[in-house]
């Protein structure tokens, strides 16, 4: 089992850096840096939504405007995009504070339709204001790598997402040792008893929100960046949002490796659909479906059913002939 | 001036039917806490709904009703008992939105597969002309959605305040638990209180339908319009969302004249702000909105 759980990682990110070298065509590698930038986003999700319980559906609200932040850097300033890249998700992250202030004063229901919210503003912002961002006619931002052709590309931004996803799921691993996490799981549990023990819930919400808000903008201008078009229409759907929640749902939301198990399955699947059924809506219809299935049977996760760990309490509820019977030879 | 009252005027026709529509999320909000965020999406399935009536046999889009109203009571008990019942209560605000976004994305998904992307309308000849007083031009087609959305409110208050499934409800809505003392039967009650809300969501479907084009994707921007109003007002106070209802819908009105359509959607996130900054219970919510 140790050997299992140790190397097991090992092997699976061997096989990520090797992926675009094994593939057949440049399709599959572009669809790979796809599945590998939602997985770094559902990874961020999941510090917010996995250790505090708080499920924001408006994620999709930091990608676009870290999207827009860095092409508009990049396109309106002349800015260097690597530099773009990094002081947009540095202003993104400023704006998830002040955002967090106010939206982590509410709980459960009211915390979800402020997310959602916050995504139609967004896009309504975007939309309007046309001299700046160009409106609903999107954005053009020149390519990074002129020397690259486009297959090329895509293998440099597979590396990109892949490095984006390690430092998101060391990020992950880090807090989740940490008294910070140990007050966000608090907070999940029991936010008024939590407070009373002395846990700062308000700032710890507000950083959690801020720093899984950080690591969605990184992802958004390095979509912008690589896909070179914006589109206010997809980078502020609700869709977008709704997939990091069901990846990392469908994963599992208390572990390290949920939020990505849940992006392998859900992206090629959702790529898969594309290409079989075209561009009917009835994708939405499986998504949907999918969504719900998972609420209703597995919230907890395919994860959750490998480990010994259960949501449960600590200490089982048995009787004392059920422990005899676990410790009996 | 005739600027503002045109904006004022069209601000309290629109705002009527913004409560009727935000009635069915107070009373879910109320049985179950439970935030629908499907409603839209089945706003606009009894749009689509309508349409097809209207089209294929060519009859007046009301007379959908006695079809869709009935058809979306069953639809929203089935969906009370069948899916929200089934959620752990322990996280229960949550998980229900995410079950009821997932139905949100089928109906859309579905829409669009069978009706396409492209945008649909119902246009009759007695919604098209409009009524002028002192220079104030009132649309038939807004003037008829006010009417209807009045008529719904006041038969749903009716049936809330005097019937005897109406005092359960309430009883239900104020206390699940004494209300079971007393005998009433909770779970059936809130079965049948997501069935009223969703047989308002058909006759909203129709209005809108009447009075605006549409397409699958359309529910998006009315959650974040509906959900603003249930803030505001407080959520589960059917009586607040109306008054917010109808606030917002003026202040959405007079923007509107005034400065851009884009501007006057924004009025709704605005105010959803400012009332969780100032006041996260809502304005006219009491003692049951807090703490949600």
């Amino acid at each position: 089992m140790r050997i299992a759980s140790r190397g097991l990682p090992l092997l699976v990110a061997a096989l990520a850096i090797a992926y675009p070298f094994l593939v057949p065509n440049y399709y599959l590698v572009y669809a790979g840096a796809l599945t590998v930038m939602y997985a770094a986003m559902a990874t961020s999700w999941n510090l917010l939504g996995g250790f505090t319980g708080y499920v924001s559906l408006g994620h999709s609200a930091f990608f676009g405007l870290g999207a827009y932040g860095t092409g508009l850097l990049v396109v309106r300033a002349g800015v260097p995009w690597v530099v773009a890249l990094l002081a947009s998700a540095l202003l993104v992250t400023v704006f998830a504070v002040v955002v967090g202030i106010a939206a982590v004063r509410v709980r459960g229901a009211s915390f979800v339709i402020v997310s959602i919210a916050l995504v139609s503003m967004m896009n309504l912002v975007v939309q309007g204001w046309r001299s700046l961002t160009g409106g609903s006619t999107g954005l053009q931002v020149p390519s990074p790598f002129p020397g690259l052709h486009r297959g090329q590309t895509h293998m440099v931004f597979f590396y990109l997402f892949l490095a984006l996803l390690a430092i998101a799921l060391a990020s992950w691993w880090y807090v989740s040792r940490s008294r910070f996490g140990a007050g966000l799981r608090a907070i999940r549990e029991d936010e008024d008893k939590a407070e009373s023990l002395g846990v700062p819930t308000g700032a710890y919400k507000v950083t959690a929100f801020a720093l899984s808000a950080l690591f969605v903008a990184l992802a958004g201008g390095l979509y912008a960046v690589w896909f070179g078009s914006l589109d206010p229409i997809f980078v502020f759907s609700i869709l977008i949002g709704s997939y990091m929640v069901l990846m990392s749902l469908l994963g599992g939301v208390r572990h390290l490796f949920g939020p990505l198990l849940g992006a392998l399955i859900v992206a090629p699947a959702g790529e898969y659909f594309l290409i079989a059924l075209g561009e009917t809506q009835i994708h939405l219809t499986a998504t949907g479906l999918v969504l719900v299935l998972v609420v209703l049977f597995m919230p907890d996760g395919i994860l959750a059913r490998f480990t010994r760990r259960r949501a449960g309490p600590s200490i089982p509820d048995e009787t004392a002939e059920q422990r005899l019977q676990g410790v009996a030879p | 001036m005739s600027l503002l009252l045109q904006g004022l005027a069209l601000g309290v026709l629109t705002g009527g039917l913004y409560a009727l529509l935000a009635s069915g999320l107070s009373l879910y909000f109320g049985v179950m806490r439970v935030v629908m965020v499907a409603h839209p999406a089945f706003l606009f399935l009894g749009a689509y709904l309508t349409y097809t009536v209207h089209t294929v046999f060519g009859l007046d889009p009301f007379l959908a009703l006695p079809v869709t109203v009935p058809l979306f009571f069953v639809l929203g008990v089935a969906v009370q008992r069948l899916l929200i019942a089934r959620l752990a209560p322990e996280n229960l605000a949550m998980m229900s939105v995410l079950l009821t976004f997932g139905i949100a994305l089928t109906i859309e998904g579905l829409l669009g597969t069978f009706y396409t992307g492209s945008y649909k309308s119902v246009s009759m000849d007695y919604a098209t002309r409009s009524l002028t007083i002192a220079g104030v031009h009132l649309p038939y087609d807004k003037i008829i959605a006010f009417w209807v959305a009045a008529i719904t409110l006041i038969v749903l208050f009716a049936v809330l305040v005097k019937s005897r499934f109406g005092q359960s409800l309430r009883a239900t809505i104020q206390h699940r638990e004494a209300a079971r003392l007393v005998g009433i039967h909770t779970e059936r009650v809130a079965g049948y209180g997501f069935g009223v809300g969703l047989a308002t969501a058909a006759v909203g479907g129709t209005v809108l339908a009447l009075i605006t084009p549409f397409f699958p994707a359309s529910h998006w921007v009315w959650i974040g319009k509906l959900m603003a109003i249930i803030v505001v007002g407080g959520l589960g106070s059917v009586i607040g969302a109306a008054l917010a209802a109808v606030l917002l819908g003026v202040v959405e009105g007079l923007v509107l004249v005034t400065v851009d359509a884009t501007w006057a959607t924004m009025m709704f996130y605005v105010f959803l702000f400012l009332t969780l900054l100032a006041r996260p219970q809502g304005f006219f919510g009491g003692r049951l909105a807090h703490r949600f």
